[in-house]
């Protein structure tokens, strides 16, 4: 019996001889290995495309890869304020919308539960 | 420092769920108000969370999985199911308004002359724009399946070419029915036949809104280079979704705009 990778179920389903001879057909090779598992430990470089250069920019994945992993940077932000100022304006404003609006929206509904409607 | 010893992802404290919710209550009593007593205060400022909650929620994940590497084989197996039970679920809410449609036009009532299209209504011509349309996301679908290929094999380049093209394609699907929308002689106030075609084909355009906008964030990781030919699940979700997009599109084809005409 050979066996082949089911991508879309992530198991081993039952192949013919030529499949597991030829796993992905005739074209060029391509890696069939996963990243590497993470538990707690910095990861390997996640980004293994051939080097195309400045097509549309520089690879900044790595960078950023260092910048979130907490070991290197043991500040205990949780990750939607990792990155500081940015983050906070944006999480303090997100909360004033939601929560002035939830008590504007409660007087509002407050008002039109009055039996003289106001227009 | 403290080790997991399983491959599940263990998630920071968020404010994005209960954000979320409160904007989903801003959004529907907004439209209440809108409704009722003319006022888009509490609208805007829903629609305005809802945005910013899904911004963050979703930099968030590109966060834990690309920068922290948190999306092991096990958690995006979990995130497959997720995509699929959510399609699921769109497919069943489209399905009601098909059954509307069907229900309606399959016996119509003495009030439309006995007969679909009812008395009085000029459908539009099936083999024109809707024709196009059909081929535009048929197109869109080979594009995106390009991208695909071209990821897995590593060849940046096309890539992005391939998924440009596709969004491309999606926004002249989407002016060609805003055109048609403005086009077409009968409105939404025109019997059930009006209700039936613009209310299923309107979440339809919305639903097609939604996937260029998931297209278009695919691109742009892809342009800074957050996938690996061995794992994109961001653009595999949104390739998904896309297809069922195509798909819904077809169904409506042939049954509002060919047999309904």
């Amino acid at each position: 019996m050979y066996y082949k990778f089911n991508g879309f179920t992530q198991r081993l389903v039952g192949a013919a001889a030529s499949t597991a001879y030829n796993p992905q057909g005739l074209k060029p090779i391509v890696s069939t290995e996963s990243p590497a598992l993470v538990f707690g430990t910095t990861t390997k470089l996640a980004s293994d495309l051939p080097a195309t250069d400045s097509f549309l920019g520089k690879n900044q994945v790595p960078d950023l890869q260092k910048l979130f992993q907490s070991d290197s940077k043991a500040d205990g932000l949780p990750v939607h304020l990792k990155r500081g100022v940015p983050d906070k304006l944006l999480y303090r404003t997100t909360m004033a919308l939601t929560i002035g609006g939830t008590i504007y929206c409660l007087v509002a509904l407050y008002m039109a539960s009055q039996p003289r409607s106001q227009k | 420092m403290a080790h997991q010893a399983h491959s599940y992802h263990m998630v920071d404290p968020s404010p994005w769920p209960i954000f979320g919710a409160a904007a989903a209550l801003l959004t529907t009593s907004g439209l209440i108000m809108w409704f009722h007593y003319s006022s888009t205060t509490l609208l805007t400022m829903g629609l305005l969370s809802m945005l910013l909650v899904m911004l963050q929620w979703w930099r968030d994940v590109i966060r834990e999985s690309t920068f922290q590497g948190h999306h092991t084989p096990t958690v995006q197996k979990g995130l497959r199911y997720g995509m699929i039970l959510f399609i699921t679920s769109e497919a069943f809410f489209f399905l009601g308004f098909f059954w509307a449609f069907f229900h309606s036009s399959l016996a119509p009532t003495p009030e439309l002359g006995g007969q679909w299209p009812p008395t009085g209504v000029k459908p539009l011509n099936p083999l024109e724009v809707p024709l196009l349309n059909t081929a535009i996301l048929l197109a869109s679908g080979v594009t995106v399946t390009w991208t695909h290929h071209s990821i897995t094999e590593g060849n940046r380049k096309q890539a992005i070419h391939a998924l440009t093209l596709t969004i491309l394609l999606g926004f002249y699907f989407t002016a060609l029915q805003a055109m048609e929308y403005h086009e077409a002689s009968f409105s939404i106030a025109d019997s059930v036949y009006g209700s039936t075609f613009f209310v299923a084909t309107g979440f339809h355009g919305l639903h097609v809104i939604i996937g260029s906008s998931f297209l278009t964030v695919c691109l742009l990781r892809l342009i800074k280079f957050h996938f690996t030919p061995n794992h994109h699940f961001g653009f595999e979700a949104a390739a998904w979704y896309w297809h069922f997009v195509d798909i819904i599109w077809l169904f409506l084809y042939m049954s509002m705009y060919w047999w309904g005409s």
